[in-house]
């Protein structure tokens, strides 16, 4: 035991401590629980709550439903067509494992519709078909679109916050390591730099905007394709550029340095986007969509929402850049970059994980208030249309109460563990 | 969140502070920057705006160009053409415009939306705008002919497959549609009465033949950029195109500027009195949320703060920090659900307008208005509570951690008059410069919170406009709340310049 304690001390890693301070407060470990549990339910959520079987023998062959299902949607394989047309609950198996929720979202329970609460008394074969959280008003099942719902509001919080953390993390790290005067370049590069932003963007946006707007009307991986493509150009592009750059150093009229005011023009974003309502900003993006759908949303937010995690990172920066080894690896003469790179930005990180954990919270919580509000969610099932389907039935208690509590514990857990990391990672904010 | 993002912005502010200049020369400063973001703000918007799908002068004129009559559609083309030069959208958007050496630069001085689309497809595809153009004409032409074809009773049906055909023609840009609808008319135009339509149709395959013929598609990869003068949409939303002094003319508008924020697409009044109707309710509820905000949060935060790491200050904090997480509108739902009416307790009322008017007397109306606002007021303020008591809370404990609290202790002073009479005043200014950084929130918050209790404020309406696709009344709420927020930005950091002398706006 003592011995065992001795180790655990004598950890001194900067994780170790993390970790060991993280675990000090027991609201954010407790937090860190139910958000894993709350993981699995999403990550799980096609074997916890759907219409087909698990393991089922129809007509002597031996079925995996749920499991077809995926390669179904990769498009190599199909269902037998002695399943079509039918519904999986009412075929006779020779033998049958039904998920524990034996619903899809979108099923509707034709003998329980209009809001059929869970006590009150529900036309279904079984005990096992019970819904237990009851249905709303087209006959759906609220604990399956739960499960379902989890999925999405972990889908949004883990899209939109990588990309906001690798915009965040990239502009505020610019932002705050150079400062207005200690980005310097070459007069040249910063000409070429300018100019040849103008031909990636053309070439690579305007140049393909069909191309671009028909990919994303069809589907999202031609957009995703699409786009990948305009980056690479774009970047392409910016290369090019810098590689001329060579040639003209040699010449001192172009070799002449300026300062490029990052800092300046990155907190003006910051400030721009921050002074527009989250939600309007959001919802007027929306408006030019033609059809909104929650993949948008997620890119949406996204995009919006990387400037707290900008600003962690820039103030964090700000801080770095004035202690000695930062000054050391000047004096070894490393170029700007590189010690950003390397050495400073690697020290800023850990405290994003505090901004990304609440920016999960709050991107989460800005989802769920859009498809309350009826938009954009298109036919997906989220908790924040069963939460708005409750307007509509006003005798349905379960449909306000389940989808809404499932989003103040979803966010409330990871406020906390966003305050837990707060404490663990930068005693300073603590006091 | 909040919490944390308030110490970064300290820390921000140490730096900026040491950096600035003397306090003066810092509200100028501040507000220099406040111009040009708003500037670049509304161009944004508007960018997007003008970007949107949809054609506003189809919805003004809120019919489609129907198959009536010959005279007809010309009648209904010239209003939508009059519409649209009213609106000024047939103007290029912005003062430059980057294109390519094969589009057309003028483009919206074609008509329809539909037509705009093909053309620019067309251009992208071949970069031949001279030829796209005649090809269009030639379209044109041929849709003209067919509409001034010779009826009687035998051509009707003919003739509207005809039309429908040339229609698919000037919208479309794939080859196979084309290809069809053109095969179609070339089929009827051989039947007798469809002489007239021989010329114009050969043309326009020749038309057609050539544009497809002689691509240039180079011309799509040179970038261009065009200079529009000030006859654009945005100069002419922004400044309006009414001379600064004297009469306007009939059509002629103000512009943002001058106030005239331009005219619904939806219900065609004026922006402006749509506005001014709604944001005093919009303002009411958010004084009343601040002003409530600061009446519990100060009072808890000092009791907090003097209770520091209690088992009553850890309760506190997370029963606040609880409040804090309820998303405002799974509480408002649950309000409306179960207290107003419905199927469980009758308390307050689901909506928020009364019948009570002014004329049933002063007090009878601020009774019902309060009556109304309760529910409204305290899902607006009740997440508000955590973040402001925890913002006194610290003011209280580094405050108290000063020296000159300490000699007052250390003179005797009794702990309320140390409190109350010292600590109080300093602990105070931080918390009440903040004021301004939460009306952000506010209006934010107001769209959810008035979409739910219906109250017919800023919120709703922008969120209503969003819906409608109404994109003036969009441009301008969104240009509204920006000013909002940028205000309470300038403000809250002026007063925390001005209250707090300790920080020096003076070079080093």
């Amino acid at each position: 035991m003592s011995k065992k304690e001795k180790i655990v001390k004598s950890d001194q890693s900067f994780w170790a401590y993390v970790k060991r301070q993280f675990r000090k407060k027991r609201t954010a470990v407790i937090s860190m629980y139910i958000a894993t549990f709350i993981g699995l339910v999403a990550l799980l959520a096609p074997f916890l709550a759907n219409e087909k079987p698990l393991v089922c023998k129809y007509e002597g062959k031996v079925y995996f439903p749920v499991f077809r299902e995926f390669a179904v949607g990769l498009g190599i394989a199909d269902f037998p067509h002695e399943f079509s047309n039918k519904k999986w609950s009412e075929l006779h198996y020779d033998f049958v494992v039904f998920p524990p929720v034996p619903y899809s979202p979108l099923n509707q329970d034709p003998k329980n519709v209009h809001s059929v609460g869970p006590f009150a008394e529900q036309d279904v074969p079984s005990r096992q078909f019970k819904h237990w959280f009851g249905t709303d008003e087209l006959g759906r099942d609220v604990l399956s679109g739960l499960i379902h719902g989890a999925r999405i509001a972990f889908t949004v919080g883990i899209v939109s916050m990588t990309i906001a953390s690798l915009l965040g993390i990239l502009l505020g790290a610019l932002a705050g390591y150079f400062g207005d005067e200690n980005l310097k370049i070459s007069r040249i590069r910063f000409f070429i730099n300018v100019l040849f932003f103008f031909f990636a963007f053309f070439f690579a946006f305007q140049a393909r905007s069909y191309a671009l707007a028909d990919a994303m009307e069809a589907s999202i991986p031609s957009a995703l394709w699409q786009l990948l493509i305009s980056l690479l150009i774009f970047i392409g592009i910016m290369g090019i550029g810098n590689l001329l750059v060579i040639p003209f150093k040699y010449i001192p009229m172009f070799k002449k340095e300026v300062s490029v005011p990052v800092d300046i023009i990155i907190s003006r974003m910051i400030e721009i986007l921050n002074s527009i309502p989250t939600l309007f900003l959001i919802l007027s993006i929306l408006a030019i969509i033609k059809k909104p759908n929650i993949y948008y949303i997620m890119v949406i937010i996204g995009l919006t929402g990387w400037t707290s995690i900008a600003r962690y990172i820039r103030a964090e920066l700000l801080r770095i850049r004035n202690l000695e080894y930062i000054e050391a690896s000047h004096s070894l003469g490393f170029s700007g970059m590189r010690i950003l790179f390397r050495h400073a930005l690697p020290n800023a990180l850990s405290s994003t994980l505090i901004a990304i954990a609440f920016g999960i919270a709050s991107a989460i919580l800005t989802e769920s208030s859009l498809s309350f509000l009826g938009f954009g969610s298109g036919d997906t099932v989220t908790w924040g249309v069963l939460l708005s389907s409750a307007r509509q039935s006003p005798q349905a208690w379960w449909l306000a109460i389940f989808p809404g509590f499932a989003i103040f514990i979803t966010v409330t857990v990871f406020n906390l563990i966003g305050d837990g990391l707060t404490d663990a990672l930068d005693p300073r904010l603590k006091q | 969140m909040k919490v944390v993002e308030a110490e970064i912005k300290k820390e921000e502010k140490k730096v900026t502070a040491s950096l600035s200049f003397p306090l003066l020369g810092y509200i100028l400063k501040r507000v220099m920057i406040f111009i040009p973001t708003l500037i670049i703000i509304s161009i944004a918007t508007f960018t997007i705006m003008s970007n949107a799908p949809g054609d506003p002068a189809e919805t003004l004129l809120n019919q489609k160009a129907g198959d009536g009559q010959a005279t007809d559609k010309m009648a209904t083309d010239k209003a939508y053409r009059e519409i649209r030069r009213q609106l000024g959208l047939d103007k290029p958007i912005f003062y430059i415009s980057v294109s390519s050496l094969g589009a057309c630069d003028t483009l919206n001085y074609i008509d329809k939306a539909e037509h705009r689309e093909m053309l620019a497809r067309m251009s992208d595809r071949y970069g031949n705008w001279d030829k796209i153009s005649h090809y269009y004409d030639a379209g044109m032409a041929l849709d003209k002919a067919i509409l001034f074809a010779p009826r009687d009773s035998s051509t009707t049906l003919p003739l509207v497959q005809l039309r429908n055909s040339s229609a698919i023609i000037l919208r479309s840009w794939q080859d196979v549609v084309i290809d069809s609808s053109l095969a179609e008319i070339t089929r009827l135009s051989a039947l007798p009465n469809f002489n007239s339509l021989k010329a114009p149709l050969d043309q326009f395959i020749a038309a057609r033949a050539d544009m497809k013929a002689n691509p240039t598609k180079w011309k799509t990869l040179v970038p261009t950029i065009h200079w529009n003068g000030f006859g654009n949409q945005y100069h002419k939303w922004l400044f309006g195109d009414a001379p600064w002094f004297g009469e306007p003319g009939m059509e002629q508008t103000g512009g943002f500027i001058r106030g005239e924020f331009g005219k619904s697409y939806f219900n065609k009044r004026p922006v402006k009195s749509m506005i001014w109707e709604r944001i005093g309710w919009t303002l009411l509820i958010s004084f009343f949320a601040i002003l409530i905000t600061y009446l519990v949060s100060i009072p808890l935060g000092i009791f907090s703060a003097l209770r520091k790491d209690t088992p009553t200050d850890q309760f506190l904090t997370t029963f606040l920090y609880i409040l804090y997480s309820l998303p405002s509108f799974w509480i408002g739902t649950m309000l409306i659900f179960f207290l107003c009416g419905g199927d469980y307790l009758n308390f307050f009322p689901p909506t928020f307008m009364g019948d009570v008017t002014w004329d049933d007397g002063f007090f009878a109306k601020i009774g019902d208005l309060a009556y109304h606002m309760i529910l409204p007021v305290f899902v607006a303020t009740y997440g508000s509570f955590a973040y402001m008591s925890r913002q006194m809370r610290g003011g209280m404990l580094s405050i108290l951690r000063t020296d000159y609290i300490r000699t007052a202790k250390a003179k005797g002073l009794p702990q309320n008059k140390v409190v109350w009479k010292h600590a109080l005043r300093n602990s105070l200014l931080p918390v009440i410069t903040i004021f301004a950084s939460i009306l952000p929130a506010l209006v934010s918050g107001s769209i959810i919170l008035e979409f739910i209790f219906t109250i017919p404020g800023m919120g709703s309406m922008g969120f209503a406009a969003v819906v409608q696709k109404d994109y003036p009344t969009v441009l301008t709420v969104t240009m509204f709340s920006a000013i909002l927020t940028l205000t309470g930005y300038l403000v809250s950091d002026i007063l925390y310049a001005v209250v707090d002398p300790r920080i020096s706006y003076s070079k080093k």
